[in-house]
This record gives C-alpha cells, sequence and structure tokens, in this order.
C-alpha cells in the first residue's frame, strides 16, 4: 500500500487522510461482510453475517441480492 | 519493542482490547508510531500488541460501549455505523502501510490482552498463510451500472390521445396502451441483459488479470443517492506492480463498452482474508 498511486482520491501513503473519500457503502461491503478470520471474546454475533445482514437491511433500506428497486429507472409501472 | 502506551483510561476491569488488524512482527511495524490514530471513539491510545512472529493492532475500549446490544443499537443507526466503521477502516489501513495487514472484522473483542494474544497464537498459521498470500498484493473494487435510459420521452408514457370529454375511449385505445407498456417493459429488460452481459465479460477480463476475486452483493440504488444501478459489484487482489494494468482496462472496457465502470481502491484486502 506504499506505492504513489493516484488512481483514486483516497488513496494516499497518509494513514490520517485515508478514510475520508470512501463510499460508505463500499466500506460496509468489507468491514462488515468480511470473513471472520478469528473469533473474538465478546460480541460474537456482530461478526455473524446474518445480524449484519439484518442490520444493513435496515440501514440501506434496500439492498438485495439481485433484484434492484422497481422504481429504480423510470418508476412503477 | 513496543511497551503500551499510556492509556488515557484507567487499565482496569471494564476496558476490553479491541484488535484491528494482525501483522507480521517486523521491524517496521514493531516500530511504527501508531498512537496519533484516533481509534474506536471512546477508547484508550491506539497501540501495538507483540505475539510472537505476528503483532496486532489494538485499543483498549470500555466494555460497556461494546456489549451485543451497544452494537446492535449501532449497527442500526446509519450515523453510528459509519463513525464506527471509518474509525476501524482508518486504523486498518495506518496498519496497512508498513507490510501487509490482516484487517479483522469489525467489532472483534477480547477480555485482555492475554487473551487476544491466545488467539493470535493460536491461528498463528492461518494468519501467516493470509498474510503470504495479500502480501503485495492490494483488493480493488469495481461497479459496473447498468446504462442510463437512451431518451427519456421514448420512456415515458406518451400524452393521452383524444378528448377527456369522451365517455368511451377510441377502438383498440386499450391494445394500443398496453402495446406501449410492453414496450417500454422491453426495452428495460433488454437494457438489462445487455448490461449482465456487459458486467459478465468485464469480469472475466478482470479475473484474467486478478490473483483472486469474489462477487459483492449488489445494492439497489442508494435512497437519496443519484439513482444510478450496478449490476456487478464485485472485488479483486491485485499484485501491486499490476495496479495500473487493471486502472488501464477498466478505463478500455469502460470506452469499449459504452458502459460506466468504476473502480475503487487500493483497499486493504479484507475480502480476501476469509478463505485461508
Amino acid at each position: 500500500m506504499d506505492a504513489e498511486r493516484a488512481v483514486v482520491p483516497w488513496d494516499s501513503p497518509e494513514p490520517l487522510s485515508g478514510p475520508i473519500g470512501v463510499p460508505l457503502v463500499d466500506l460496509l461491503d468489507r468491514v462488515l461482510a468480511t470473513g471472520v478470520v478469528v473469533s473474538g471474546d465478546l460480541v460474537i454475533a456482530i461478526a455473524d453475517v446474518p445480524l449484519v445482514r439484518v442490520s444493513l437491511h435496515a440501514l440501506l433500506s434496500s439492498v438485495s441480492e439481485r433484484v434492484p428497486a422497481p422504481w429504480a429507472d423510470g418508476g412503477p409501472l | 519493542m513496543t511497551h503500551p502506551a499510556p492509556r488515557d483510561r484507567a487499565p482496569d476491569a471494564a476496558g476490553v482490547t479491541y484488535v484491528f488488524a494482525v501483522c507480521r512482527g517486523t521491524r517496521a511495524v514493531n516500530t511504527a508510531d501508531v498512537t496519533g490514530l484516533a481509534g474506536m471513539p471512546g477508547g484508550a491510545a491506539v497501540r501495538l500488541l507483540p505475539s510472537g512472529p505476528l503483532t496486532a493492532v489494538v485499543q483498549t475500549v470500555p466494555a460497556d460501549d461494546f456489549t451485543d446490544e451497544v452494537w446492535q443499537a449501532r449497527l442500526s443507526d446509519p450515523q453510528e455505523i459509519e463513525r464506527y466503521a471509518r474509525a476501524h477502516h482508518e486504523v486498518v489501513s495506518a496498519a496497512a502501510v508498513h507490510g501487509p495487514a490482516v484487517p479483522l472484522p469489525l467489532a472483534t473483542l477480547y477480555h485482555d490482552d492475554d487473551r487476544a494474544r491466545r488467539a493470535l497464537d493460536g491461528e498463528a498459521h492461518r494468519f501467516h498463510g493470509v498474510l503470504k498470500r495479500i502480501a503485495h498484493h492490494a483488493e480493488w473494487g469495481v461497479k459496473v451500472y447498468e446504462p442510463e435510459p437512451p431518451a427519456a420521452q421514448e420512456e415515458r408514457e406518451p400524452a393521452p390521445v383524444g378528448d377527456g370529454g369522451r365517455e368511451a375511449p377510441a377502438p383498440g385505445a386499450g391494445l394500443a396502451y398496453l402495446n406501449r407498456k410492453r414496450g417500454v417493459q422491453e426495452r428495460r429488460e433488454r437494457r438489462r441483459e445487455q448490461a449482465l452481459s456487459v458486467a459478465e465479460s468485464v469480469d472475466a477480463q478482470l479475473r484474467a488479470l486478478a490473483a483472486a476475486s469474489r462477487r459483492l452483493r449488489t445494492h439497489a440504488a442508494v435512497p437519496g443517492g443519484d439513482g444510478r444501478v450496478h449490476v456487478l459489484n464485485a472485488t479483486y487482489l491485485v499484485a501491486d506492480q499490476r495496479a495500473e494494468e487493471l486502472a488501464a482496462l477498466v478505463r478500455a472496457l469502460g470506452e469499449r463498452t459504452g458502459t460506466r465502470i468504476e473502480l475503487t481502491g487500493p483497499w486493504v484486502p479484507y475480502s480476501f482474508v476469509g478463505e485461508v
């Protein structure tokens, strides 16, 4: 992660400038949906995908596996 | 080597150890200064926790603010989840500056440093396997968007013909209406099918360049966003020396297919640490 690449605005070797521009949805895809590497002592349920899924549904209100919101292009028939 | 940084909170029973990431315990990592990182809101200073050949980036956080119940509430509050996710990401990104880092999922907590160390030691071979796999690699996210409707008026229903005062519509008006509707629906489906086939070919070509790939869930348009719909949400583990090739390929694919393709990264390889 230390190479100089200028493809995206948040890519910078400076750690503190890192997360500012990262789109939240992309971040949550990674921070929450990553595989569990080790199980912690506490808050095990947080690492469980089902809980996170449920909460994400509430959060993004429109997460779906394949089907986009029906009104996404052109409104309901 | 490192020693626990001074904490602004007494190290008592109410503190638990939050682990952000696990790195190789190299000199560069073990001499890194992480004290400037904010870490989790309400926590003590971020510090390094060496354990044999591995070093974890950890923070002592108040136990009563990191319980299951608190997290459940937190995960359903968009602002809170953003705050904690960004705090987590900031530390993970900083850890990865000095060498490969295995990010742990948000809210991986241990009762204390000893328990965290024991977990590291117990899974050491897995961590080393993952570290080897992700060294000199970064994760890149790619989204392929469905094209915008070509012409707005073509999609929209034409203004009703005939005057409104008539009691019965002209013969065939209902059929014409249905045909129009069917046309709109068919065009929409065709557009989506084309976008999906573009997505498949983009994915196939990027996979050829990547060390590994994963398909993430697609999201519907974000409420309050720009309404764009994506048909592919994939992520690729790409060697550092091929990152420019990837960017060029994504650009070329976008131009060739006339499709909007979005590249994000480089990410710490969040999506590629779970399988080993």
